[in-house]
């Protein structure tokens, strides 16, 4: 937010885009929102990278949506 | 001879050392600032106040501020409410952190006669909405507001006292400005505010990046509150609660309009980067966890609504012990007892 703001106003228009790529990954995304869910239950325990695959999965899905548009 | 030098050196390197010179600054003002009256013994200094200046001017040059206004205005709306609910009209009111006045909107000019309004973003005060009571914008902060004692009837807060850093100093000040009978409206966000959004960063960033920071900032407890405004000297207390829950497409928009609304972290405590991965994950975490059956992900906004008086000799005060003309055991002959007493009246 600083001088004439092209940085940021680059990162923000690309961070703009996340909505609807984030939508066309549905499946992925609840997948690996699942897996987080299922650690929280009583018993479970969160650690890092612990739902590292569905977020692979997601992230190439993400990335992927980003090539289309 | 080589004494002289070594000092000389000393001297000038101790200034600068580890703390660049604009910090050096800032932190003699804080300090000076602090100083000033009677601070807290424990004065907390959670916030960076500067930023939220900066922040809440950025919010208010936006191109549409009233995109962002929802929430602050349904709770302007609900403050008007109360102060309605006083059968009382009030001469000379204050609004501290009033933001584009919210509030002022929903009151006329037989309620309040003047309206003073206090904020410490210039460009909130500059672009405030139309009202029909005359009012005068002051520039200030909410722990340090330059009024003289016992100058208001009515001092309303809404949605700022979250920011401050010192709340028993601000909400002593708000005391201490107010009239003998004069009463403190206001409105907080409590601790559930945002309870979706702080889980799923949390989890999302622990399963991510191994570890998490806190990104929403702490929220009084209602307890809390009760025993505040009682310290600050204020009588007749009255805290209830509401929850207000607002549909969002996913967290992305949740963020980009908590930061529209100029309610951007600003505590000394954040982590200064929020990686994409995180934040890819926490919306995925969000939307999975708290989806509602039409796709949108809730947020909940819990406010405390809070309502002091300041002492005066007119108020109701509890009566003496022993001074009881009736028993609680009469309660069932309760019409016969008031109709006795309105014959023999």
């Amino acid at each position: 937010m600083s001088g004439k703001g092209a940085v940021w106003s680059r990162v923000r228009s690309r961070l703009r885009a996340f909505p609807e790529r984030l939508a066309a990954c549905r499946t992925e995304a609840t997948a690996y929102g699942r897996c987080v869910q299922a650690s929280t239950a009583p018993g479970g325990r969160l650690t890092k990278d612990l739902c590292a695959q569905e977020f692979e999965a997601l992230r190439s899905c993400f990335a992927a949506a980003a090539k289309k548009t | 001879m080589l004494q002289p030098t070594w000092l000389r050196l000393w001297w000038r390197r101790s200034p600068a050392v580890g703390v660049p010179a604009k910090n050096l600054c800032l932190r003699k003002v804080a300090s000076a600032v602090s100083s000033r009256g009677t601070a807290s013994p424990r004065a907390l200094n959670i916030f960076d106040r500067d930023l939220k200046r900066k922040q809440k001017n950025w919010a208010a040059r936006q191109p549409e501020p009233m995109k962002f206004d929802y929430l602050k205005e349904e709770v302007g709306s609900r403050i008007a409410d109360r102060v309605y609910d006083i059968t009382r009209d009030f001469p000379l009111a204050l609004d501290v952190g009033c933001g584009r006045g919210y509030i002022a909107q929903h009151l006329n000019k037989e309620t309040v006669g003047k309206f003073f309004q206090t904020d410490i973003a210039e460009h909130a005060l500059k672009n405030t909405l139309e009202v029909e009571i005359p009012t005068v914008s002051v520039l200030a902060d909410e722990e340090f507001l330059p009024f003289r004692e016992n100058t208001f009837d009515l001092v309303v807060s809404s949605l700022s006292l979250h920011w401050v850093n010192d709340l028993p100093r601000a909400l002593e000040q708000i005391h201490y400005v107010l009239k003998p009978d004069g009463v403190f409206i206001g409105a907080m966000f409590g601790g559930d505010t945002l309870y979706e959004l702080r889980c799923s960063l949390q989890l999302a960033e622990t399963e991510r990046e191994g570890g998490f920071s806190p990104h929403v900032s702490p929220f009084t407890a209602v307890n809390d509150l009760g025993h505040l405004l009682g310290r600050a000297g204020f009588n007749t207390l009255t805290v209830d609660t509401d929850e207000i829950q607002v549909n969002y497409p996913g967290m992305f928009e949740l963020m980009e309009d908590l930061q529209g609304m100029g309610e951007s972290n600003c505590a000394w405590n954040r982590k200064a980067l929020l990686h994409r991965d995180t934040m890819l994950a926490a919306a995925a975490v969000y939307g999975e966890m708290y989806r509602n059956e039409d796709g949108s992900v809730p947020a909940t906004y819990q406010i405390y609504y809070m309502i002091g008086w300041k002492y005066h000799d007119s108020q109701a005060r509890p009566a003496e012990r022993g001074s009881a003309t009736v028993s609680f055991g009469e309660l069932g002959k309760i019409n016969d007892l008031m109709s006795q007493g309105k014959k023999s009246q």
